[in-house]
């Protein structure tokens, strides 16, 4: 009895051993991935960013008006922005390639799929990219022209157009990442109806007062219709 | 650029007339009735020159308007030129330059002498104007002639606040009225704008030529006057579209102020061009109702919610004295013209550098002129004629004083920031 059990325990022991022998190649060939990756991304973005830095990149992009962009990248610089995204690529790829290296069988499956997601991930980083461009430029242009046509709550209605054109940023994003797309369409559809109507409430509550004035000022404009501003600008 | 800039109907007329000496580009409406004694008038111009009137005809008007006298004058012939209406409401400057911009290119057509556009509003008496802008053109080879309107207190606030100082402090010289709209232009001014407008990008030129008279004539040492005419009559403006002019008119001009950097970073103070015919005295105005209130509460506004676009614009002291200006009450509201002249400056800097989006800047820039305006009415409410051309003055030498603030911002903007 106690002699079976010690044979189950060799045998487990050496398929474990066996196992572990055949994995260690893969292991140290996932290791030695990861190091070179590493060393090629950061030489890489090391390079990346002396180009960008003598192309005057971050100023350039400025002067193309997408100064946004600075906002949302690591130390207000685009140039590092793309740098690390740079590395970061190469480090992945440098894991990928270690996974696949593992067991070939097994891995090569889930290299693919990750491949495979790598345009839905680019296109809704795309995305992300152009809603918050677009959500700055509108937010600025509605500040602005609310402020110029003397409107009490310029920053709220400037705040809520932002706000809209990101969540439909993020909403098509997490679309095109497969994400819950039943739960995403769903919570979008509460979330933009719920921005439209808190901001409907908001003018229309506040602004009762102001739409009587301004409707009282029609009335007595058309009353006294020789009224005229005396200053000329042009 | 010529065959662009010239309707169809216009070049089959061009082709008929085969030189002139002088274009007259007219844009204004003149009734059929009244153009007898603008063509007398023009006939009365000394050397008889052959003269080429380009009359603004409307697309409705299907035939050409003709000269009142019954046979063909040698000296005078009438072209048709489609033109927009020169509205106040719509682009009034887009629509002028691209009116000048159809006249150069006719007047090359034709080889002139010289050009003479007009937009103001011609009414009988008004005959002369053309003749006293066109005068100096043909008798002394002057090569810009401006007009000087009389000035009214309340009109023309933006050229008197913002475009003819900024024109004096960077160009050395006293054109009042640097954006015409009524100028007359000699053959080798002209070709030189339509040069440098055929060099610049397309979408832009018809929006810059306006603006680029003044500089272009002034950097390039050209022989520029002004003509003592009477005040200008003005279509209603509407104020929702302030912000719009400020764009239109000012867009331009910080355009050229990059563009003509090292001719004005080597002028300092300024002097005053020849001048003719005497300044006419303005009767006296009636008393108008001023609300200042609002503009001021525009302005207020402006300083709560605009902060973060002013932010990246104007340097932390300007921001603190905008600050201070926007708790004064409306009868002691009151801003001083060093303020004003640096605000302009930061603005030109921050359009230069491109800080923000262009037309994000120029419009958040409304309300301080809103705000300039304010101070100014309050202050001239009941003032006299001779007050305003001393208050103006006053002004333009602020910004002649912080001239040096403005060219150690223009060189070191990333350093010099006060």
């Amino acid at each position: 009895m106690w002699i079976q059990v010690k044979q189950a325990l060799d045998q487990s022991t050496m398929k474990f051993l066996t196992g572990t022998a055949r994995l260690l190649p893969g292991i140290v060939a996932l290791i030695v991935a990861l190091v070179i990756s590493i060393f090629l991304a950061w030489i890489l973005a090391f390079l990346v960013r002396r180009i960008l830095a003598g192309f005057h990149f971050d100023e350039k992009l400025r002067v193309w008006g997408f100064s946004a962009i600075a906002e949302w990248s690591p130390m207000e610089s685009p140039t590092h922005l793309i740098s690390r995204t740079v590395a970061c690529l190469v480090i992945v790829t440098g894991l990928l390639i270690g996974v696949s290296a593992i067991d070939a069988e097994s891995t090569s499956l889930l290299v693919r799929n990750v491949f495979d997601y790598i345009p839905n991930v680019l296109g809704a980083l795309l995305v992300m990219l152009v809603g918050a461009v677009v959500a700055r430029y509108l937010a600025r242009s509605v500040l602005i022209g609310a402020v110029n046509m003397n409107f009490q709550y310029s920053r709220l209605l400037s705040a809520g157009v932002k706000w809209l054109v990101i969540v439909l940023a993020v909403a098509m994003a997490l679309e095109h990442l497969k994400i819950g797309p039943g739960i995403v369409e769903l919570a979008f559809g509460i979330l933009f109806g719920g921005i439209v109507l808190a901001l409907a409430l908001a003018v229309g509550l506040n602004s009762r007062e102001l739409v009587s004035k301004s409707l009282e000022r029609d009335t007595n404009k058309t009353q006294t219709e020789t009224f005229e501003e005396p200053f000329r600008h042009l | 650029m010529e065959v662009d800039a010239v309707s169809q109907q216009t070049q089959e007329k061009v082709e008929q007339t085969l030189s002139a000496d002088l274009i007259v580009g007219i844009v204004a409406d003149i009734k059929e009735d009244a153009t007898g004694g603008l063509f007398d008038s023009l006939r009365a111009l000394p050397g008889s020159p052959r003269i080429a009137v380009l009359k603004n005809a409307r697309p409705a008007d299907s035939a050409a308007p003709k000269p009142p006298t019954g046979e063909k004058d040698p000296l005078l012939s009438v072209i048709p030129w489609p033109q927009q209406e020169v509205a106040a409401v719509g682009e009034p400057v887009r629509s002028i330059s691209s009116a000048y911009q159809s006249a150069f290119a006719v007047s090359q057509k034709l080889g002139a002498r010289a050009c003479c556009v007009i937009t103001s509003t011609l009414e009988a008496p008004a005959w002369d104007w053309i003749c006293q802008l066109v005068r100096p053109l043909i008798e002394d080879d002057f090569d810009l002639v401006a007009a000087y309107y009389a000035r009214r207190k309340f009109e023309g606030l933006l050229n008197s606040s913002i475009i003819y100082p900024v024109t004096r402090c960077l160009y050395g010289k006293r054109i009042h009225n640097p954006l015409g709209p009524d100028l007359g232009v000699s053959v080798k001014l002209f070709q030189r704008l339509l040069d440098s407008n055929g060099n610049s990008r397309a979408g832009a030129s018809s929006m810059h030529l306006l603006s680029s008279i003044a500089p272009i004539a002034l950097c390039g040492n050209f022989k520029v006057a002004q003509v003592h005419l009477p005040a200008r009559s003005y279509a209603p403006i509407d104020w929702m579209n302030i912000s719009s002019f400020v764009v239109q008119a000012l867009g331009p001009i910080f355009l050229d102020m990059e563009r003509y950097a090292a001719c004005w970073q080597k002028t300092r103070g300024s002097l005053p061009i020849h001048e003719f015919e005497q300044p006419i005295p303005i009767s006296q105005e009636e008393k108008a109702e001023l609300d200042v209130g609002r503009m001021v509460e525009s302005f207020r506004l402006a300083n709560r919610d605009l902060r973060e676009i002013w932010g990246v614009v104007l340097p932390p002291a300007t921001q603190f004295e905008l600050g201070k200006l926007s708790r004064l009450a409306p009868d002691q509201f009151c801003m001083p013209d060093e303020l004003w002249a640096r605000i302009i400056y930061d603005f030109a800097l921050a359009h230069r550098l491109q800080t923000i989006n262009r037309d994000h800047l120029l419009k958040s820039m409304t309300p301080l002129y809103l705000a300039w305006v304010a101070s100014y009415a309050r202050e001239l409410e009941t003032a006299g004629a001779a007050n305003v051309e001393q208050r103006f003055e006053r002004l333009s030498l602020a910004y002649e004083a912080s001239k040096p603030y403005l060219i150690s911002r223009w060189r070191w903007p990333d350093r010099f920031n006060p």
